[in-house]
């Protein structure tokens, strides 16, 4: 593009990519670009709120028996700063990044599925409203970030704060969820030409593996949220002990969850520092195979870490070992990354801007973060200084010195792309130096606070020796930090205002988002450069010396990459994952005897067996179904179809009349564990068969229409797969629960 | 007795075992007049682990003392002899006489992946019904039924991995899939068994102590009856995952390994290409 | 209290002691490593910064072998490190099969001490004497709570609905700081106790007489305070061996006087402390569940007198 049009575009910040014009344009928008716009804007204000709520609690610790909060509102402090930063920030903040970067990264147009791209992004607001409503309603959740059982339970956590907690978690998880869903779809099936897998940018890579841990963690959150609301409100005992329940399953559940988090908050931070320090080293990444394979270690392992959270529960020297085992292994592929980063650097040509400062100073905070977190995997370690303000350090060098400081460099190095103007180095290294020297006084001195002995979620400590004036220079630290915060709001309201324009290119970087105008305009690509390295910028202008041509065709063979079967398939996970934890529960909690209704005394399998076969046969009736919608023959489709909803409904009404005769037994959901995991389990079980013939019935209504165009026959299939997979959950419930295999 | 003569002194030799290796040995060196290759060093790494698994001592624990050994020798027989055995098979010459007549049937077995996984994670899961898993150490045919059962499945599941024929081999990305699901299946059997309070195989609740090392187990190794369904359920869960993690990055290795052959691209993507470039357009 | 910069490297067990040698050994490799790697970064900048006017630098793509040496290093560091894990762990091994020595449940917000074949109960105190290994079996009676007196032993949660079992022991006589390390609920900050460490003799001593019922007021005051404690619901929470002993929601207090902390340490055992507790204890731990029962002064007095005398 010349010189003249791609500076009249960076005039006009931001394209206009929409029938309708100025707000509404924004709040209509399915653009991906303008999509990611608003996360980032969004995760800017609860950044700010995180941050102030933050600065209140370090108010507070700044003395030793300090009355400037009550312990209570302290208790909502801590609970919402997690709570906010994890949720509302962190996490959306690397998928705004994410929506706005990987199409143009891979040279596609837009995400897969736009219209769920803006869902994704309207439930973050939603969400987060809803959770600070609680401030309106009695009192915001006190219970800190991981709500532990059974201090969330109604006994000890009074107000209502938990529930919106809940609630709020679920809204923003289906975000999370479709959004990564939308990633993995638009990873595989929009690439530009040429654009094979092993060529993908590593940011790209990065989301992609990401995506997968999002999918298969929150679903695991859901389930436990969704138990812990039902014990609040249906006075159910999944996690009180006083009534047979248990506070340890909601550990596990819970950092189930939480473990794949923390590297779901990790792994799109890694991404940018693999595109920023080799454009400003000007050397391409050292060992990229070495980095894409060692993401995929971690997303694997991550989930076999969880119980190093829980080693001073009691669980016993094998599993403390394991899990010790199994932590300690994960740090050796981010050891790799850090090393092949390192060695990036070495040999380069390094160019200090401001985005590069925050990458330089990302690797030593995050390897000081990770080293602390191989001090908590040597079991005896963590006996000592779990719990303490040694973990609080540690937690915020890896996500703070880590991902946040990623986040910055990613940020002013982006900036010129989504804006058209450059972020002004002279305000930048002012930020960077009162960033990095602020994170360090504020955490640093953490470490040693909790070596002498400072637990972690105190409003007050007494005033022993040394621990006020570390916590003092801990809040100081804590205010230049945020007073870091300020100065970049500074420049980039300036910036957006007068900096200098950006141009396609200013960093002379490869990857194909810097083939196109800053901003882009709305279609991305006007024309999309020739792919035949991981490099294709380099390529375009060393023609004497491009890079090795690497990853000859397309990656998948032999599987069909049709985006709507990624979507429902990536959905279906995510269901099983959720029946998989309610299961489990099932399992553990109907391992023993107890008094109240039993399956024996309570079920009827061979009635039951017989609705299962109709439930079966439904399943038969639609792949047979489909079969005949491909084959042409609309008419003996129209018919399969609605035996397939007869069917279906012929289940619904004989779990309903179990029900209703169960109910007539006098037994309701908090009668006894067995009764509560019986009616989750089929309950839920029973709300995705309603939801299955609703959308069956609305097939039925196009088909009799005749309203079947060609992408209807792929819904089909979708909705097919969708209710084999409710039948083939209904097939192991009934094994389980009428047939008591495993039992 | 202590444990070094424990050690030393519960090895057994079985005749069958010693002979199928012997025999393999055999037959593979003289078709490859005993050169040793990388192929031949898994081969030997194969029946290495297929003899200690049935002939050490850890055979003598699995017979009836702990259920934790008998665990690590499912894992042995069923996800580490098989694919260590397939590696070191040969791939191309034999692979013309196997396509076609009597052995036709075997091409089955890479068309349908699906069957290969629910027998390798299935079987895993069979031999853990409390009834089948008491059977397998009351009865001795049932035990040899279980040895070789286990063999069998691991074949069938390993082969659209590490078959010779690499050509009928999964795609990398599939194969990632294969191994991520395989291993999510072996983790749910392995948090049930890890964390369930009642027994999955009660014989060894009371093991009949008729070589007179129960006071080794269970004073001096501390392994009660609990810790070691703990310890087996963990070994079902970590240990296995961690045979399927290998696997995955082995796949990915190869993948990445396979450094770009031809600087243009095929003639058969390029409509590909010019239909994904008027959808990108 | 025994003061010390930091209680977890300064143990007073070989249970902790084994901890502080390991904790020491990691954080010299950490160092180790994390030298390296800034050595490495901070020679690049230097070395590395780009030259005006200079070309691209030479462009690598990696080094195989190199790639290879900074994964098997890293996985043999971590198997020295298992194993380190595992020898430490045998340290702290407590069997479930034996008869507690002392049995500590958690309360919000305070601890309940019972010494096991004895009739004492007390609260957000153990003595404990010297030299000898203490089994200790720790329940909840609400939350989640968790155990920790760095110099001494290992961190261990309370968990309502099962008993958890940690080795308690300590080397040397002084008092030892321990602390909540769970969050639980609104005054997790003031659930503090001590471990005072004493010799055998001084131990056995102080068990006799902790094992003698209340004192018996003898003065107008104290007996006027008895009265009160009888008759203003305290008894409804509070224990008094000799005098009632149907409640133990809230410490016993029958040998009040002679303990170092007042609520879980957020005030030392003082007469004008215990005063002003009694005055308004939300003053001073505000949620906590000892409601300000708005007593005269002159019923504070008496009542303080009482507890006073509780030795």
């Amino acid at each position: 593009m010349s010189k003249a049009a791609s500076f009249s575009a960076a005039i006009e910040t931001l394209p206009l990519g929409s029938a309708y014009q100025g707000l509404y344009s924004w709040v209509a928008t399915v653009d991906h670009k303008r999509i990611g716009i608003l996360y980032l804007l969004t995760t800017l204000v609860f950044f700010v709120m995180g941050g102030i709520e933050a600065l209140l609690m370090r108010i507070q610790l700044a003395r030793p028996n300090s009355t400037f909060l009550s312990p209570d509102a302290f208790g909502q402090l801590f609970t919402m700063h997690g709570t906010t930063m994890i949720f509302l920030v962190v996490m959306p903040t690397l998928i705004g990044l994410a929506n706005y970067l990987v199409p143009l990264m891979i040279g596609a147009r837009d995400m897969a599925f736009p219209r769920l791209n803006a869902l994704s992004f309207w439930l973050l607001p939603c969400g987060g409203l809803l959770l600070h409503f609680s401030l309106l309603a009695g009192g915001a959740p006190a219970v800190g970030w991981f709500s532990y059982a059974p201090l969330s339970e109604t006994a000890y956590a009074t107000t209502s704060g938990v529930d919106y907690w809940t609630m709020s978690l679920l809204i923003l998880g289906v975000g999370s969820v479709a959004a990564s869903i939308n990633l993995i779809a638009t990873i595989l099936t929009q690439r530009a030409p040429g654009l094979t897998i092993r060529r993908l940018p590593l940011f790209v890579w990065m989301i992609f593996i990401n995506s997968f841990l999002v999918i298969l963690a929150l679903p695991a959150l859901n389930a436990a949220i969704v138990m812990l609301f039902i014990d609040r409100h249906l006075s159910t005992h999944f996690f009180t002990p006083a009534h047979g329940g248990s506070a340890v399953l909601w550990q596990h559940f819970f950092w189930a969850f939480g473990h794949p988090e923390v590297y779901i908050m990790a792994l799109p931070a890694f991404g940018i520092i693999s595109e920023v320090v080799p454009v400003f080293a000007r050397r391409p990444i050292f060992g990229y195979e070495f980095v894409a394979a060692s993401t995929v270690a971690i997303a694997l392992l991550s989930f076999g870490v969880w119980a190093h959270h829980m080693f001073a529960v009691g669980l016993g020297h094998p599993m403390d070992l394991f899990f010790a085992a199994t932590s300690m292994m994960i740090a050796v592929p981010t050891g790799i990354k850090v090393f092949a980063w390192s060695a990036t650097l070495w040999g380069g040509s390094i160019r200090l801007t401001t985005a590069m400062l925050f990458a330089v100073a990302f690797l030593v905070q995050f390897t000081i973060g990770g080293l602390s977190g191989i001090t908590f995997a040597v079991v005896p370690i963590d006996w000592q200084v779990t719990g303490t303000y040694y973990l609080v350090a540690h937690f915020h060098y890896v996500l703070f010195g880590g991902t946040f400081f990623a986040v910055f460099a990613g940020l002013y190095y982006w900036f010129p792309k989504i804006t058209g103007r450059m972020l002004s180095e002279r305000l930048g290294k002012l930020n960077f130096w009162m960033a990095l020297i602020g994170f360090n006084t504020a955490f640093f001195v953490q470490h040693f606070l909790g070596l002498m002995g400072m637990a972690r979620r105190v409003y007050t400590y007494p005033d022993l020796p040394g621990w006020a004036l570390l916590n003092m220079i801990s809040t100081i630290g804590a205010f230049l930090l945020g007073a870091s915060v300020l100065v970049l709001l500074w420049n980039i309201i300036a910036s957006l205002r007068h900096g200098e324009p950006a141009g396609d290119n200013p960093w002379n970087a490869w990857t194909l988002e810097w083939a196109t105008t800053s901003p882009p305009p709305a279609q991305n690509f006007d024309r999309v450069p020739p792919i035949r390295s991981r490099r294709p910028l380099w390529d375009l202008t060393h023609p004497e010396n491009p890079d090795p041509i690497v990853g000859g065709i397309g990656a998948c063979d032999g599987f069909e990459l049709e985006k709507n079967r990624i979507g429902i398939v990536s959905f279906l996970i995510t269901e099983g994952v959720f029946f998989l934890m309610l299961i489990l529960a099932y399992l553990y909690y109907n391992n023993r005897a107890m008094n109240g209704p039993t399956p024996t005394g309570m079920l009827n399998p061979q009635r039951t067996g017989i609705y299962t076969l109709c439930l079966l046969a439904s399943s038969f009736t639609i792949w047979l179904a489909d079969r005949k919608l491909r084959a042409g023959k609309a008419s003996t489709f129209r018919w399969l179809l609605a035996l397939t909803i007869v069917l279906g409904f012929a289940f619904i009404f004989g779990q309903g009349r179990e029900y209703l005769r169960i109910f007539h037994a006098g037994i309701l959901v908090n009668s006894n564990l067995f009764a509560t995991t019986f009616f989750t389990l089929t309950g839920f079980h029973g709300l995705h068969v309603l939801v299955g013939l609703i959308a069956l019935v609305i097939l039925m209504g196009l088909a009799l229409a005749g309203d079947f165009k060609e992408g209807r026959i792929e819904a089909v299939k979708s909705i097919g797969l969708y209710w084999h997979f409710v039948d083939a959950v209904w097939l192991v419930v009934f094994l389980i629960i009428y047939l008591r295999l495993l039992l | 007795m202590t444990t070094r003569h424990f050690l030393i002194s519960t090895w057994d030799w079985n005749p069958w075992v010693i002979a199928i290796c012997f025999t393999s040995i055999v037959i593979y060196g003289t078709r490859h007049q005993f050169h040793f290759t990388r192929k031949a060093g898994w081969l030997l790494a194969g029946l290495a682990v297929f003899f200690l698994t049935l002939v050490s001592p850890v055979d003598a624990l699995a017979n009836g003392y702990l259920f934790s050994a008998h665990m690590l020798q499912h894992l042995l027989l069923l996800l580490v002899v098989p694919p260590l055995i397939l590696l070191s098979l040969p791939s191309t010459p034999v692979s013309v006489r196997f396509q076609s007549g009597r052995w036709q049937w075997l091409n089955w077995i890479w068309r349908h992946p699906v069957a290969t996984w629910i027998l390798g994670v299935g079987g895993m899961w069979l031999w853990h019904a409390p009834a089948l898993c008491n059977a397998a150490v009351t009865n001795e045919w049932i035990h040899r039924l279980q040895y070789a059962s286990l063999l069998l499945m691991g074949f069938a599941f390993w082969w659209p991995i590490t078959g010779p024929w690499y050509s009928q081999r999964l795609s990398p990305l599939a194969g990632m899939i294969y191994l991520f699901s395989a291993c999510l299946g072996c983790t749910v059997l392995g948090i049930i068994i890890t964390f369930a309070p009642v027994e999955v195989c009660s014989i060894y609740l009371h093991p009949v102590d008729r070589l007179g090392i129960l006071p080794i187990i269970q004073d001096q190794w501390g392994l009660t009856p609990a810790k070691d369904q703990l310890l087996g359920g963990l070994l079902m869960w970590v240990p296995a995952c961690l045979i399927y993690f290998c696997g995955i990055l082995g796949l990915f290795a190869h993948w990445h390994g396979d450094s770009g052959n031809s600087a243009v691209v095929p003639q058969s993507t390029s409509t590909k290409a010019s239909k994904e470039q008027s959808h990108v357009r | 209290m025994r003061a010390s910069f930091s209680p977890i490297f300064d143990p007073a067990s070989s249970q902790a002691a084994a901890i502080s040698d390991l904790f020491k050994l990691v954080l010299i490799i950490c160092a180790v490593i994390l030298l390296i790697i800034v050595s490495m970064i901070g020679i690049s900048l230097i070395r590395f910064r780009q030259r005006a006017g200079a070309e691209e630098p030479r462009q690598r793509f990696g080094n195989r072998k190199l790639e290879i040496i900074w994964t098997v290093g890293p996985i043999l560091i971590i198997f020295w490190l298992f194993a380190l894990t595992a020898l430490g762990m045998r340290q702290t091994d407590a069997p479930g099969n034996r008869e507690p020595d002392l049995i500590v449940i958690g309360h919000q917000w305070w601890w309940e001490i019972r010494y096991s074949h004895t009739c004492v109960v007390s609260a957000n105190e153990i003595h404990l004497p010297v030299g000898k290994k203490w089994l200790v079996h720790l329940e909840s009676a609400d939350v989640i709570h968790d155990f920790w007196v760095p110099a001494l032993a290992r961190k261990i949660q309370l968990i309502p609905g099962q008993t958890n079992r940690i080795w308690l022991a300590a080397d040397a006589t002084g008092t030892y700081a321990g602390e909540c390390a769970e969050y639980c609920g609104a005054q997790h900050s003031w659930m503090r106790f001590s471990v005072i460490a004493e010799s055998p003799a001084a131990f056995d001593a102080w068990l006799r007489e902790q094992e003698t019922s209340a004192a018996i007021p003898s003065s107008d005051s104290t007996q006027d305070g008895l009265k009160i404690y009888q008759t203003l619901t305290c008894i409804n929470c509070h224990s008094i061996r000799g005098v009632s002993v149907a409640a133990n929601a809230a410490p016993d207090l029958t040998h009040l006087s002679d303990r170092q902390i007042l609520g879980a340490g957020v005030l030392s055992n003082t007469e004008t402390n215990l005063f002003s507790w009694l005055k308004n204890p939300q003053a001073f731990k505000p949620g906590c569940y000892m409601p300000n029962l708005k007593l005269t002064d002159a019923q504070v007095g008496a009542l303080t007198c009482y507890l006073e005398s509780l030795k």
